[in-house]
């Protein structure tokens, strides 16, 4: 018995950088069940309609990672991705290639700054010759080790994380949800020999613009939890390298603030982070938001039961009891 | 309606306009607040970064608290709401469960997981109801056009937060639609506004912001509405920094959730804190004004 299909209007973004000067939708209209992948259509509109439609793509079962596209505005793998909810949903279907990497043609994209960024993780074993891997035999992990890696080695590299991230967007230093994934699957690794020094190098080279804003963990086709993970290294780098830079500074500055009167005092958050220098080039801002909101400079009352809190600090913070 | 109101720091402090509606729209509604002046700050995903038991035990103790007392705790802050709601999801770890316990005991105070996390956006459209909540409005607000920007932390990771699709979330549109407003749909509406980063690196996050805020400008939006203090303090108090950095004027009022809700039910601009904002708020109250309110 033969699925029974819908007319299913698809809209496509097609762009030659070499000879036209803007980027145009082709329209089609395909009659397709509901359970037909996105990257199925598309082929089927290559075949049928329009052999030049560039796309990329290779296993068709969500393993190799290379069809990731936009779909109605949100990073997902055409193989993976039903025509039938993005029609209930969308009224149609509008595909486009990936944003945060420039367009070669059609869907595909240039992958080599995320490929850069990947790179620059070193994405490999570091051994140490003073302790090396045992030779001809296994080298196993307990249990628990390998529960540390959380869901880090299902990641496929599509990029549809780095696609959906507005700090890759808006930042050419930060590494991207992926690559620092990959780099806490190397942290957390038994075997490698330089997580400490990983630790080090990643806080000054954009470890703390992540917004935490979790879009990767959304768009992750293999719930990779890259924003998770990405909190996680945070912590293993202030515990590893210290307060080094802005971002750890104003997480541990945070932290204490807490720790005096229970509630945040903003105006001496602020101070700390940005250290003297830093806070003369605010002092224009700071002036324009305190005359509306004068509240900004007022030490905060300490809230009811703050012995409660302190108590907690004592017992779960190590740095409480340098205060 | 009686909810344990847990205002954050910021509607305390230089964020109070977000007090001020929130106290108006819910003593006009019914709603009573009871204050527990030991609340302590949620962490606003710092704390969580610098040590991840701290923040859950910090939370738990604040969940403790108005469990102690009865009441679900009402938040009028994104971040808040996310922290706390992802405190009450590590306390279902039975080992996370188990330390904190420790740590919670000697001070008298236990959790049993009771207390439920809802911010006013929730209890506005979800235990409200927006028609009850439409034939409250005595000013409606037709003809502005409102961006909605729901803030990172209401919504996600939607498997922590429980919350409604992430990716087409509709209660704030929902909510404006019933205010008598039209709601602007962009891209933006769901992203983020760039806050976590702006004490890190000022730049990016006055990028971030601007982008949002051009967005909703691009989709016809007069005024942007927020759930989340830390949003407003990115998109309306940062906006001349946003401005700079996307090379042109933005000029976009930016309400609190409870200000725009306060407005509709006929608060004045002063009873909502108005006044306290960076960018005026005249040129859209303007829109409204033509609606006279009934004494």
């Amino acid at each position: 018995m033969a699925a029974s299909t819908t007319s299913t209007p698809f809209e496509v973004y097609r762009f030659d950088p070499s000879k036209d000067s803007a980027p145009r939708y082709d329209r089609f209209t395909l009659d397709l069940p509901a359970h037909t992948p996105v990257l199925t259509a598309l082929l089927k509109i290559r075949t049928e309609n329009d052999p030049s439609l560039t796309l990329r793509y290779s296993c068709r079962s969500a393993i190799c990672g290379s069809c990731a596209m936009l779909i109605n505005s949100k990073s997902r793998l055409a193989c993976q991705t039903p025509v039938g909810p993005e029609l209930a949903r969308h009224g149609k279907i509008v595909i486009e290639p990936m944003r945060n990497q420039p367009v070669v043609r059609d869907l595909v994209v240039d992958q080599k700054p995320f490929w850069d960024r990947y790179r620059k993780i070193e994405p490999f074993l570091k051994t140490d010759a003073r302790d090396p891997m045992p030779v001809g035999r296994e080298n196993p992990m307990t249990p628990e080790q390998v529960d540390r890696f959380h869901e880090t080695p299902r990641c496929i590299a599509c990029a549809a994380c780095y696609s959906a991230c507005p700090a890759v967007e808006a930042d050419p230093e930060f590494p991207g949800p992926m690559a620092l994934a990959k780099l806490y699957r190397f942290v957390v690794d038994p075997r490698d020999k330089d997580s400490k020094n990983r630790l080090v190098r990643i806080q000054p080279e954009g470890l703390w613009l992540c917004l935490r804003c979790h879009l990767c963990t959304e768009a992750c086709p293999k719930d990779v939890r890259p924003s998770e993970r990405i909190r996680d290294l945070k912590e293993m780098a202030i515990a590893a390298a210290g307060v080094s830079e802005p971002g750890s500074r104003h997480a541990v500055g945070f932290k204490d603030n807490i720790a005096e009167a229970g509630i945040l005092n903003e105006f001496k958050l602020v101070r700390q982070t940005y250290g003297p220098m830093d806070l003369l080039r605010q002092l224009p801002q700071g002036i324009k938001v305190a005359r509306k909101k004068p509240e900004i400079l007022k030490k905060p009352d300490p809230i009811e039961g703050l012995d409660e809190v302190r108590a907690i600090y004592k017992a779960l913070d190590p740095d409480a009891e340098d205060r | 309606m009686k909810l344990a109101y847990y205002p954050g720091c910021v509607a305390q402090e230089s964020g109070k306009e977000l007090d001020m509606a929130t106290r108006w729209v819910c003593r006009h509604l019914g709603i009573e607040l009871v204050d527990f002046p030991n609340f302590s700050c949620c962490g606003s995903g710092f704390i969580d970064e610098a040590n991840s038991i701290l923040n859950v035990a910090l939370n738990a103790r604040n969940l403790a608290i108005a469990e102690r007392a009865g009441l679900d705790l009402l938040t009028v802050c994104s971040t808040c709401q996310g922290m706390l709601t992802l405190a009450n999801r590590r306390l279902e770890e039975p080992a996370t469960k188990a330390r904190v316990d420790g740590v919670l005991a000697p001070l008298r105070l236990s959790y049993s997981g009771k207390t439920k996390v809802t911010h006013l956006l929730g209890v506005l459209v979800d235990t409200i109801g927006v028609d009850a909540l439409r034939s409250r409005v005595v000013r409606p607000l037709q003809g502005l056009k409102v961006g909605a920007f729901y803030g990172c932390h209401l919504l996600r990771p939607q498997s922590e937060m429980n919350s409604e699709s992430a990716e087409e979330p509709h209660s704030f549109e929902d909510l404006i639609s019933a205010l008598g407003a039209t709601p602007v749909l962009y891209r933006g509406r769901v992203m983020c506004c760039g806050f976590p980063i702006l004490f890190v690196k000022e730049p990016t996050a006055n990028r971030i912001a601007g982008r949002q805020i051009d967005d909703a400008k691009a989709h016809g939006a007069d005024a942007m509405a927020t759930p989340c203090p830390l949003c407003h303090i990115s998109l309306d108090s940062f906006q001349n920094k946003a401005e700079h950095e996307v090379g042109h004027s933005l000029d976009m009022p930016v309400f609190h959730l409870p200000q725009l809700v306060g407005l509709a039910l006929g608060a004045s601009a002063e009873e909502l804190g108005l006044p306290r904002h960076l960018v005026a708020t005249d040129a859209a109250l303007a829109k409204v004004a033509r609606v006279a309110v009934p004494t």
